[in-house]
């Protein structure tokens, strides 16, 4: 699925995790953590689209809001944290099996 | 003044990022021209000592809105402790499993106890992705205004030629702002060297005090300690290489801003230290005395004495009703 533009991406973000990330105290709201939404998002659905995910996603990992479980999406919506889309999803306390079978194929 | 012909910070991958944070370092010039007027009002040289002080006050400003939100990752963290027998219910559940599969549940568990109790133990990511840029655009400020003044460099904010060159012929301590060390004096050396030494003492202690005073000295073992140890001389080295090649002007805002982190990260450990480390020791010992003290002043007993009347008091129910406690009964129950 995902192309050069996006594979670039996630190598970046890999770096990040590797050699920023690894050497500074936790910092994410949210469950997975912003960099590991981005990779999981990129892989599903593209440089572009889930680029705009991770963006939004960004946005909302500031100071005021909640936190909390917030995974990607399985059918994509910019608006899947609203209670009326109907990419919504109830937080999960187990990840879902497939999630687990696409990383032992990549 | 000695500015060579091209500002490098505008060529290349950087020029265009400064390009777009543009309104930012816009907003920072108007801050240190505001404050800069304010000194001229209460019969400062405009030349000297003024822009210095703006260059501080500046660095005060940016940390002032920054702060707020340090503060409230601090107070969440309080919260935090209301919380521990449910998380350490939560551990206990996947005590001793280490597969990936526990791992993740048991960190989803956890996210979802914060979630619902409204409190949350880290920042975000947003402020620390924002903070980066800020401080560049602080340097970059700094940076261009010789170039500006040279009319190498179009105006930017509220800084025009003759506002730069009033700024670039600034000399403290017999140090033009403009001048690195290699280009000062050999008087001027010294006080940059000083400035340097004073911008890596700063850094090195706040390292060290943090890893010392707020660290969990039993996790403080292998590699992560190791790495910490490692951090604590490679930043401060990579600064004198860096601190040699920068203006003076740099340098101030530097040395100002080590000092404010310096602050804020002794205020952090002293008011809310990690769980577990001296620091948090300490606290809870000073929270003692201040109890304490509190107590007789109000005319109460302290807190030792009050252990000691509740042990007396056990002790005789002891010695009235032996040492088995009473068992529930029910009430409704046949009387024999």
């Amino acid at each position: 699925m995902t192309g050069a533009v996006g594979g670039a991406m996630i190598r970046c973000i890999r770096w990040y995790q590797r050699h920023i990330s690894a050497n500074t105290p936790p910092c994410c709201k949210y469950y997975p953590t912003c960099s590991r939404y981005a990779i999981e998002a990129i892989e599903r659905f593209g440089a572009l689209r889930g680029g705009i995910l991770a963006a939004l996603r960004l946005l909302r990992c500031r100071p005021w809001s909640r936190g909390g479980i917030d995974d990607v999406p399985q059918r994509y919506s910019l608006f899947y944290r609203c209670a009326w889309s109907k990419a919504h999803e109830e937080p999960r306390l187990t990840p879902l099996a497939w999630d687990d079978k696409e990383k032992a194929q990549s | 003044m000695n500015t060579s012909n091209e500002f490098l910070l505008d060529t290349s991958f950087f020029g265009w990022l400064y390009k777009i944070l543009t309104p930012v370092e816009w907003l920072m010039t108007q801050v240190m021209n505001l404050f800069h007027e304010f000194l001229k009002l209460i019969g400062m040289s405009p030349v000297g000592f003024s822009w210095v002080l703006s260059i501080v006050f500046l660095v005060l400003v940016v940390h002032a809105c920054i702060f707020p939100l340090y503060y409230r990752q601090m107070k969440s963290m309080r919260k935090m402790q209301a919380l521990q027998p449910k998380m350490q219910h939560i551990q206990n559940k996947y005590k001793g499993k280490t597969d990936q599969a526990s791992k993740e549940a048991l960190s989803r568990e956890m996210m979802k106890l914060y979630q619902d109790n409204d409190a949350n133990p880290a920042g975000s990511c947003l402020p620390m992705l924002i903070q980066g840029p800020v401080f560049m655009c602080m340097f970059y400020v700094l940076s261009a205004i010789p170039y500006i003044a040279d009319g190498k460099r179009a105006a930017l904010g509220a800084f025009d030629q003759a506002t730069a060159a009033e700024f670039s012929q600034t000399t403290v301590f017999g140090v033009s702002v403009t001048d690195n060390f290699t280009t000062a004096d050999s008087a001027g050396k010294i006080v940059i060297g000083v400035f340097v030494a004073l911008m890596c003492a700063c850094m090195w202690f706040m390292q060290f005090n943090s890893m010392k005073r707020n660290m969990n000295q039993e996790a403080m073992v292998g590699q992560a300690a190791m790495m910490q140890k490692m951090m604590l001389w490679v930043f401060p080295i990579m600064y004198i290489f860096s601190g040699i090649a920068m203006p003076f002007a740099v340098l101030v805002y530097w040395l100002t801003n080590n000092i404010c982190n310096l602050l804020r990260s002794m205020w952090q450990i002293y008011n809310f230290p990690t769980p577990g480390s001296p620091a948090a020791e300490r606290k809870k010992i000073r929270d003692h005395d201040h109890e304490n003290a509190r107590r007789a002043k109000a005319g109460q007993m302290s807190l030792e004495e009050e252990e000691l009347v509740k042990a007396k008091e056990q002790a005789e129910r002891r010695e009235t009703e032996g040492y088995q406690r009473q068992q529930p009964q029910r009430k409704k129950r046949k009387k024999k």
